[in-house]
């Protein structure tokens, strides 16, 4: 008797959810199937990549970022040429100047980086917080209403401020919100909970489950994003069937294997390599894992990614 | 060195001296004076609270107490150090677990009920009511020149031939007794027997003409509350019935803390006094003197507690208790007498413990099965009690498989803001207008009594009425404002149960989010164990027939609003059964029946204990249940989601 394989795909799918608007929108989500499992069923949507840039601009990149975008003078110019690699789908800017911890940066300047940001690409926009969530319920807030019509994603509502984010970002002003818990599949499906029942639409809401660097606890990522998947599709669990997105760049390019120097570490080889390839190793098995998009910094790093996804898909 | 005196509100004082730099919460536990502390001096639970009137205090203001009282002089007397002569008062909230000791001659109808109830469904089980102490009379010939027997040997020959029994047992404290008795009722006596299949014992000789009686005490000893029964061995009747808080209670509000209490040097003999003769001797006292018969008229104990208050009252060390991998020093024994803890019974009184089986599954928990008789059915049965330890226990007359988890004392108002124990003046029932937002109460006590606090049952209320009304979410976080609802300066939100103008408080009785978290805990520890004993069984909610709720605590407890905020399982409401303290009447039942003891210790050894700490699913489902009413919604089917 001849082997017929058999589908694995599911009833279930995830939700498909687009960002940005125009052209160059994309779509996330929509698949049947578990993480590039293309033989099974066709993936509608291949993960996309973005690429991320910072409201401190050259000053906050590691060199080997820096000199790709040498000529740049303004966080503007950057994103300009940011949007101009290979293989960016979309742009993120992170406004960690913004921590109350940290620069502390006012709001309203934040904003108008943003603003002006926008006005220069067409790409989706994604706008990452400082991480502080009293400061990111303001900040996102504004943000939020700077990019009316743009249909960027906010990220993101925590439980801590998923009313004034959620409220912002999903009710008032039309947003991708974006729902960031951490690393744990019960608080993930918690807070998509607490989003729909404020009157979040749950067709514009996007995961961030938690991540970390490979090496740094990554197992726990791997296997709540796993279990994410599983209970959205072979459960059919509607409250878990938002696509992931995961900020793999803001996690991996602070680590000791992407910023001990040469000098100190020289067994371990040449540190723009280690940067990049410990933001390539995590992007790949947060994908494998079903995130259905990833943030990158280093346009090397995304145009491997991408080209992983395109090859698999 | 300082004088300290404590003052009280009936006038009484107590003056001693300590260091400079000593907390007065150390003081006062030093010169025994009762301050209740359920965090054990840790600033967390803010119930240590007393009034200075004269002196000064090195202290610390602490979020427990309002610029109001502070300025009036209350202090948290865990935060306060000794730096000069102070006189404090204590006011009788904190002492409430002492003055809370209530003695009945005679128990409500509805609590003599329980235990009827219990005494039915056991016999059903077929278990005999008997017990194996009973009075004989026994005459004997005087003794003269000729008939020179000694006074013991006569006995021993009288009681042969009553008894038909060769061998007789003559305790010390008889044959110190003997002669007196004997010449004084001219060789008539009865004696009090236990009788053995092969011998017989004689526990007390009295002259014939006397009626002497022969009483038993039961006991449960809680972590928070100790109850006990006194009754008639040869009836089963109850004459007496008492209650007092745990006299331990200033060493820790938890079991934990008190193991840890008890390393401490001469610790072991301070909690076991706080047992023994702060709280045990003084209520058998009471209760003896409220039915007129003498605490040594009482010739047997049973003491049903959990593993860790039944090392404490032996004293022995509860340590390993505490430590991985959880040994205890024993689950049963079988050889303790009155003398040998110092109970004020009959001094050679046997004192029956109910079989721990577990170093967090104690006799109460065997007690309580044995009662609830899940042992004799088909039908599966899950038993909860709802105590500072949650313990299960799930199975039918073939197997029994039992677990504990740490609810914390949110169940009994512990760890609560306005938590309070069902005393006089707690809350313990409430209801919300979802269009206005105003609540109505049901509270313990006298008419007219005005709040105080939440007790558990209440404070189940409050959460699932509070959700009902959307007034908080899922995560127990205010999502409505209204007039009753408020929030402080960092942005926490509470709701105002009852003004300072209608209270018999400080302060406004509010819930804060601070509390409804902790009390989510505490359900979300109980719902995860279930879900997770079952599912080590391969068990489904749906497969359980009978859940029978016990506890002092759940007493008000509505089941329908426990099921709502998801603390126990979406299965009909008529399978569940409130079964009042079972511990106690599990106790009743091995004091008065000798089946009943020996099949205490039968359901012991067919229990098996899981330990969910092993379980690697359980702190996953811990984080699922602590939501309301849960993360998986298709869990609660009848709760409506608003």
């Amino acid at each position: 008797m001849p082997f017929t394989a058999k589908s694995g795909k599911f009833n279930a799918k995830i939700n498909t959810v687009a960002v940005g608007t125009g052209e160059k929108a994309i779509t996330l989500g929509g698949e049947n199937v578990l993480p590039f499992y293309s033989f099974d069923d066709a993936i509608e949507n291949a993960p996309k990549v973005g690429i991320e840039i910072t409201d401190g601009g050259m000053e906050s990149e590691p060199e080997c970022v820096q000199k790709l975008y040498e000529g740049c003078t303004t966080v503007v110019d950057m994103a300009k040429k940011a949007v101009t690699f290979e293989g960016v789908d979309f742009l993120s800017i992170r406004l960690e100047g913004g921590d109350p911890n940290g620069k502390n940066r006012p709001t309203e300047e934040l904003v108008q980086i943003v603003k002006d940001v926008a006005d220069a690409v067409d790409v989706p926009l994604v706008v990452c917080g400082c991480k502080n969530v009293e400061k990111d319920a303001e900040l996102l807030d504004k943000a939020a209403a700077a990019l009316e019509g743009r249909n960027a994603m906010i990220l993101a509502a925590k439980e801590e401020n998923y009313k004034t984010v959620g409220a912002s970002a999903g009710l008032a002003y039309k947003q991708v919100v974006g729902a960031e818990s951490a690393v744990d599949i019960n608080l993930a499906k918690q807070l998509n909970v607490l989003l729909t029942q404020l009157g979040v639409d749950s067709k514009t809401i996007v995961m961030n489950a938690g991540t970390a660097a490979v090496g740094y606890g990554f197992d726990y990522v791997i296997s709540t994003l796993d279990r994410v998947k599983a209970a959205a599709l072979s459960q059919g669990d509607a409250t878990l069937q938002m696509p992931i997105i995961t900020p793999v760049a803001s996690e991996t390019w602070t680590v000791k294997e992407s910023t001990a120097t040469e000098e100190d570490m020289p067994a371990w080889g040449n540190l723009e390599e280690r940067g990049i390839d410990m933001e390539i190793e995590t992007a790949a098995a947060v994908l494998a894992a079903g995130s259905d998009a990833v943030i990158l910094k280093h346009p090397e790093s995304v145009r491997t990614i991408k080209a992983m996804i395109t090859e698999l898909i | 060195m300082f004088k300290v005196t404590f003052k009280f509100e009936n006038g009484n004082e107590t003056v001693g001296y300590a260091l400079e730099g000593e907390s007065l919460l150390d003081v006062a536990k030093k010169m025994n004076v009762a301050i209740d502390a359920p965090c054990n001096g840790n600033a967390a639970c803010g119930k240590c609270k007393v009034k200075l009137v004269g002196g000064e205090l090195d202290t610390k203001k602490t979020s427990h107490i309002s610029d109001e009282e502070f300025a009036q002089g209350w202090r948290l007397a865990c935060v306060s150090k000794i730096n000069a002569d102070v006189e404090v008062m204590v006011p009788d909230i904190a002492s409430a677990y002492r003055s809370r000791m209530k003695v009945a001659d005679l128990s409500s109808a509805e609590e003599i009920q329980i235990f009827e109830k219990t005494k039915a469904d056991m016999s059903e089980a077929g278990i005999e009511f008997e017990n194996d102490l009973d009075i004989i009379t026994v005459t004997m010939e005087e003794p003269s020149l000729d008939d020179t027997m000694p006074d013991n040997e006569r006995l021993t020959w009288a009681v042969d031939a009553a008894c038909g029994v060769e061998k007789v047992k003559l305790p010390f404290a008889v044959l110190q007794k003997l002669s007196e008795t004997l010449r004084k009722s001219r060789f008539e006596l009865k004696c009090i027997i236990r009788k053995a299949s092969e011998k017989v014992e004689v526990l007390d000789i009295f002259p014939a003409t006397e009626e002497p009686r022969i009483c038993g005490l039961a006991v449960d000893i809680g972590t928070t509350t100790v109850s006990a029964l006194i009754i008639d061995m040869r009836t089963g009747e109850i004459l007496a019935k008492g209650s007092s808080g745990n006299g331990q209670i200033r060493y820790g509000a938890d079991v934990i803390n008190r193991i840890i209490e008890q390393q401490k040097e001469g610790g072991r003999k301070k909690l076991q006094d706080a047992i023994i003769k702060e709280t045990l001797n003084p209520m058998i006292h009471q209760m003896c003197g409220s039915i007129g018969i003498k605490p040594r008229q009482i010739y047997r104990a049973c003491i049903a507690g959990n593993t860790t208050m039944n090392h404490l009252l032996l004293g022995v060390d509860a340590d390993p208790v505490r430590m991985e991998p959880f040994i205890p020093t024993f689950f049963e024994t079988n050889s303790v007498y009155a003398h040998d803890l110092g109970l004020h019974l009959y001094e050679h009184a046997r004192v029956i413990m109910s079989p721990n089986i577990g170093s967090y599954v104690g006799g109460d928990i065997t007690a309580g099965t044995l009662a609830s008789t899940i042992w004799n059915k088909e039908e599966m049965s899950l038993f909860i009690d709802l105590g500072t330890n949650g313990e299960l226990v799930f199975g039918n007359s073939e197997f029994m498989m039992s677990c504990a988890c740490s609810a914390g004392p949110a169940f009994e108002g512990g760890d609560i803001s306005c938590g309070m124990r069902a005393t006089d003046g707690a809350i313990e029932a409430c209801a919300i207008d979802k269009e206005t937002m105003e609540p109505t109460f049901t509270i313990v006590g006298d008419e007219g009594q005005k709040p105080v606090g939440l007790c558990g049952s209440g404070i189940i209320d409050v959460i699932s009425e509070l959700f009902r009304c959307g007034i908080i979410s899922p995560k127990g976080k205010f999502i409505r404002e209204g007039a009753r609802v408020r929030h402080d300066q960092y942005g926490m939100g509470s709701y105002v149960l009852a003004y300072k103008k209608d209270a018999a408080s400080v302060k406004d009785i509010e819930i804060t989010e601070v509390d409804i978290d902790s009390f989510i805990r505490a359900k979300g520890a109980i719902f995860s164990a279930i879900r997770v004993m079952l599912q080590s069984l391969d068990f489904d909610v749906s497969m359980i027939d009978h859940v029978y709720v016990a506890g002092g605590i759940g007493s008000g407890i509505n089941m329908r609003n426990a099921v709502s905020i998801g603390m126990f399982p979406d299965i009909e409401m008529e399978k569940f059964t409130y079964i009042g303290n079972s511990s106690l009447s599990g106790a009743y039942a091995i004091l008065f029946s000798s089946e009943a003891e020996a099949k205490v210790s039968e359901v012991a050894h067919n229990m098996t204990y899981l330990e969910l700490s092993n379980e690697p699913t359980y702190m996953d489902e811990f984080v699922a249940s602590c939501f309301l009413p849960h993360t998986d919604a298709g869990l609660f089917p009848s709760v409506t989601m608003k």
